[in-house]
């Protein structure tokens, strides 16, 4: 198990080479370069433009330009941001922890209601509950992420007033202090409960199946003809078979996270890393477009490598290798 | 012996009762299902009414009327009008065009793409079968939505809006139907009819397209439909964002976007609630025609 970790873990390396190459390439490509963030905007002399050129490398050959930038970034040097006119890392980093915010509230709603929704429905299937359970989480998979956001703010920000419907926190609070945490989490509620919408449908629904299906399997059998209580028998043999393989998806969760943050942020104008993403696409700042780029690509990659394990040590029947 | 002969012609051949075929009883199943036949209907209405908008409705919405800024629902304007004063209830009918077009377009050429690599790598196995499976592995790993915005940026403007949008959204995600074609090729390609394929002589390609498609088929059927309410929300929600199809195309998305705007999203429901339950009415009936295929292809399930 350790082995088939540490080899995927290398073959990542090459993996993230070869995207850093893409990533490199799609950003030349683009229209524009950062140069203009980087030089005096009132001096349009052209040959101080070329010498500054000249200077901060513009005119050298790809090869060269993408190795700079590779081991500047390899070091944790991301550049400049040509919008903020600060190091890019600054700006990751004071968005950064708005998502991480965003990110965790949106799994521990997520794995909530799909535990107790995903129970009750198991334990009492084909009744009037499940069924209404059902037809939610048939809605849950079928509305789009960015539809059932800008409801949701329709109807709890407007209509009923229940949660605000942009900022990450209330203005004029000091940091650290409880009002401060509170605000914060009064503003994430909605926003990770729309994130985690569609996964909270599909656990849902997987958890169900899976516990129905045990519940007809032999060891259930047994518990009963020894006069296990049938509350003993969901809430704790079958419970323990059925939970653990809805933790392979934790993987699958970063990968969704990263996506759905781009819509959700968006809409919810929360200021976390999506937002800033399409940010810095519109307002072609590509230090921190680069930057955003290869951390998302990063994410991803851990997160699949993440599911990969995850099912090997839940299945043991699943070899590695 | 004339007359045995006789005797025979005489006797009334019934033939045995012929059992229906696999796509038969699967047609059968599929109408049974109310759901999804009731989700089929629908989906052919919406697709029909859009794609005759040009014959349906009159009313012109290339150009901006100040006249009728973000009128109500009236019996001029069934849905009313935005706030460029052009009739929500036509360019709803236009933006299911360019919706379903680009929805389609994609399906289209993922399935055939996806299809393509997961037959080829599934069929040849060995050094072909890694190094496409790596590139797969490679597609697969990227951030879908980050590298659509970002590849869509560059390429806008240089081609035409739409076909940049299809191509970028087809070329990011055809790898998980490549994996699934690919792992049901290499089960299928097991069987003792592909042994004999091979021994008579057909060609490579006759035999993918002869032998192993035809039955892997119904997988990618299915899978094709779920494809489909995928990209009409992939395209929707980055024409939302607002990178998707260009701005002056009218597309469900697109008209969307007006929601952004919070007097727009508390005050004139008719502008963004048309775009958005025909959104959601259209994916959940994809998806429940695609449950309906699903279970009509299982031949498991007996209903």
């Amino acid at each position: 198990m350790l082995k088939y970790a540490f080899r995927r873990l290398l073959g990542m390396i090459p993996m993230l080479l070869l995207t850093s190459i893409v990533v490199f390439t799609l950003a030349k490509l683009m229209p524009g370069d950062s140069l203009t963030g980087e030089i005096d905007p009132r001096n349009t002399n052209p040959k101080y433009i070329q010498e500054m050129r000249d200077k901060l490398g513009y005119n050298d050959p790809m090869p060269k330009q993408y190795f700079r930038w590779i081991s500047n970034f390899s070091e944790g040097e991301f550049g400049k941001s040509t919008r903020f006119k600060i190091p890019v890392s600054e700006v990751i980093g004071e968005r950064l922890p708005n998502t991480l915010l965003l990110g965790f509230a949106s799994i521990l709603i997520t794995y909530m209601l799909a535990f107790f929704m995903g129970l009750y429905s198991g334990r009492k299937p084909y009744t009037l509950g499940d069924n209404l359970i059902g037809g939610l989480n048939y809605i849950g998979l079928s509305v789009p992420a960015f539809i059932a956001g800008v409801f949701a703010i329709f109807l709890f920000s407007f209509k009923l007033d229940w949660f605000p419907s942009n900022g990450s926190v209330a203005i004029g609070l000091t940091d650290g202090t409880f009002e401060w945490w509170m605000s914060r989490l009064h503003h994430v509620f909605l926003p990770a409960v729309v994130l985690g919408l569609l996964a909270t449908a599909s656990y849902t629904q997987f958890l169900r199946n899976d516990i129905i299906e045990n519940s007809r399997k032999d060891y259930v059998r047994t518990a009963r003809a020894k006069g296990t209580p049938e509350k003993k028998i969901y809430n704790v043999h079958i419970l323990r078979n059925s939970i653990i393989p809805l933790i392979t998806f934790l993987g699958f969760d970063i990968v969704a996270i990263i996506s759905g943050a781009i819509i959700t942020e968006t809409i919810f104008t929360y200021p976390g890393l999506g937002q800033l993403f399409l940010q810095s696409v519109s307002t072609r700042d590509y230090p921190v477009l680069m930057t955003l780029t290869m951390m998302f690509s990063f994410l991803t990659l851990v997160g699949n490598l993440i599911a990969d394990i995850l099912y090997g040590v839940v299945d043991p029947r699943i070899r590695l290798d | 012996m004339e007359l045995v002969t006789q005797n025979e012609k005489n006797v009334m051949i019934t033939p045995p009762k012929k059992s229906l075929s696999p796509w038969a009883l699967a047609r059968k199943k599929f109408v049974k299902n109310k759901m999804a036949m009731i989700s089929s209907i629908f989906l052919l209405i919406v697709a029909v009414i859009s794609f005759l908008a040009p014959y349906i409705t009159t009313a012109d919405i290339t150009r901006i009327n100040i006249g009728e800024m973000a009128l109500e629902p009236s019996n001029k304007h069934w849905f009313g009008t935005d706030k460029a004063g052009r009739d929500v209830f036509t360019r709803l009918l236009y933006g299911g065009r360019i919706s379903l077009l680009v929805g389609m377009s994609c399906t289209l050429f993922v399935i055939l793409l996806g299809t393509f690599i997961g037959a080829v790598a599934g069929y040849f196995g060995g050094a072909v079968d890694s190094l496409l499976m790596r590139f797969t592995d490679f597609i697969l790993n990227f951030p879908f939505l980050v590298f659509v915005i970002v590849l869509n940026a560059i390429l806008f403007g240089k081609v035409s809006g739409l076909w940049v949008l299809i191509g970028v959204i087809s070329f990011l995600s055809w790898g998980g139907i490549a994996r699934i074609v690919r792992s049901k090729i290499l089960a299928e390609k097991e069987n003792e009819y592909i042994t004999a394929a091979i021994a008579i002589g057909c060609s490579p390609a006759k035999i993918i397209v002869k032998h192993l498609l035809p039955n892997v088929l119904s997988t990618i059927i299915v899978q094709a439909t779920i494809t489909f309410a995928t990209m009409i929300v992939v395209e929707s929600g980055l024409s939302y964002l607002g990178f998707g199809v260009p701005q002056e195309i009218p597309s469900w998305g697109n008209m969307l976007n007006s929601a952004n705007e919070p007097d727009v999203l508390q005050f004139k429901l008719w502008i963004w609630v048309p775009p958005a339950l025909i959104i959601t009415i259209t994916i959940l009936s994809i998806n429940f025609i695609g449950e309906g295929l699903k279970d009509a292809f299982n031949p498991k399930s007996r209903r």
